[in-house]
């Protein structure tokens, strides 16, 4: 029993003890923390930030700003997506535009969207118009797939409209919607920070970002590049749990 | 009576009812038998609303007051044993879940998933489920399929006391035995026979 443990600690271990190892290695052959800092700079200049109230802040307000943004996305990717698949007419108009906006760079969205609205609700802005395209087209596959026997049984046996959606729409698209909500969070995080840097609000990670790149604090861009993976990484994992468990429900 | 007059019916260039007329009872347990593929099928859906034949006239009932069964299940996979009788019952009948369980045989089944039925299991389901929601008629295409012929036979005497018309449709000679009238049809496509 001990000894599965150790194995499996080992296992788990060893692939970020080998990319420190490389990491460590090749900021010794550089030589110069300016363009490579060793993992101990980093580490150091995390120790420093995770210290300060700005750094919980500045999480906290980037946070904030892409889950509106997902949220907003999400909200209306669905909708349109089931505008689209019941109006023919609606699906001639708004799924070109759809795929035009999932077409544009990210970059011209950013620049875009500074002329309209202020700099701090530029990330949801852009959070929401990368996260929509993608949930509409994995609703839109769910609807198409949607089975075609139990929608007629619903109309033989008189649902509603409401009882239709409720139980059998819904429940088909879960697995689209998981998927698709899945992969849209990853780009509203990705997108979000990305238009924090570009556009930089008071209080946010991509700005901190920004300011450690001017002030050629290069380990505390890696710090902030590190805070930003790690957060990624632990919503998603969050994320992915809170969807298992709503599907099991 | 149930007075269907000249069908026609295509699918693409198969002539599944070919000006087809024939008076069913509106009483009792009727049977259409014939060969697979023959139109029995197409004709139930014509009688519930589900099929619009080219050309032809249904008289003596109405499809909006008819209950269907599917050839397939139809079950909902993330519905339970009761949730799907449940489904198709107004809220003031919700109480006659367990009836209906044990109309369908199925005591103690009521929060299985339809994975977890056997296919017989899930066909008497599908037909408690048609049955509960009711109607004036109930067309039941191969209710009996995959269940076995002693548990046919005391579901259609279940069947019966509803006192529900019933017209289904079925190969299984235990089955058709048991029913008031049978009218053995002939296709495709269906046509009346002189």
């Amino acid at each position: 029993m001990w000894a599965d443990g150790l194995k499996k600690f080992i296992k788990a271990a060893i692939p970020p003890v080998f990319w420190l190892g490389v990491w460590q290695l090749a900021a010794l052959l550089v030589g110069r923390e300016l363009l490579l800092p060793g993992p101990l700079a980093v580490a150091k200049a995390l120790a420093a930030l995770a210290v300060t109230g700005n750094f919980w802040l500045s999480a906290l307000m980037s946070l904030l700003r892409i889950f509106l943004g997902l949220a907003w996305g999400t909200a209306a990717g669905a909708a349109l997506a089931f505008l689209t698949h019941f109006s023919a007419w609606a699906s001639a108009l708004l799924a070109p535009a759809v795929k035009v906006v999932r077409a544009t760079p990210v970059v011209s969205f950013i620049l875009l969207v500074y002329l309209w609205v202020t700099r701090a609700a530029i990330p949801a802005v852009i959070a929401g118009l990368m996260v929509l395209p993608v949930i509409w087209g994995s609703v839109t596959a769910g609807l198409a797939a949607v089975d075609p026997q139990l929608l007629e049984m619903a109309g033989a046996y008189r649902f509603s409209r409401l009882k239709t959606l409720r139980l059998i729409y819904l429940p088909s698209l879960r697995g689209h919607f998981t998927a698709g909500l899945l992969t849209a969070f990853g780009l509203a995080w990705k997108s979000g920070v990305a238009a924090e840097v570009i556009c930089p609000p008071t209080l946010a990670i991509g700005s901190r970002l920004q300011a450690a790149r001017l002030a050629l604090e290069t380990p505390e861009l890696f710090a902030w590049t590190l805070v930003i993976i790690a957060l990624s990484l632990a919503l998603e994992r969050i994320l992915r749990l809170l969807l298992e468990r709503g599907e099991r429900l | 009576m149930i007075e269907i007059r000249e069908l026609t019916l295509r699918y693409g260039d198969k002539t599944v009812l070919d000006r087809f007329s024939i008076d069913l009872p509106d009483r009792g347990i009727t049977a259409l038998s014939g060969p697979s593929g023959c139109g029995k099928t197409t004709l139930l859906r014509v009688l519930a609303g589900l099929a619009v034949p080219e050309r032809g006239t249904v008289s003596g009932i109405d499809p909006k007051r008819t209950a269907f069964l599917f050839q397939e299940d139809r079950l909902l996979p993330w519905r339970t044993v009761g949730q799907h009788i449940a489904d198709v019952l107004p809220r003031e009948r919700r109480g006659e879940v367990p009836s209906w369980l044990t109309f369908a045989e199925l005591e103690g089944e009521e929060g299985a998933y339809p994975a977890a039925l056997s296919g017989g299991m899930a066909r008497r389901l599908a037909l408690a489920r048609c049955a509960a929601l009711g109607g004036d008629l109930l067309l039941l295409d191969e209710p009996f399929a995959g269940v076995d012929e002693e548990r046919a036979g005391r579901m259609l005497e279940r069947l019966r006391g509803l006192d529900v018309p019933v017209i289904l449709t079925s190969h299984q000679g235990a089955v058709l035995e048991r029913c008031d009238a049978v009218f053995r049809l002939d296709g495709p496509p269906l046509h009346t026979q002189c």
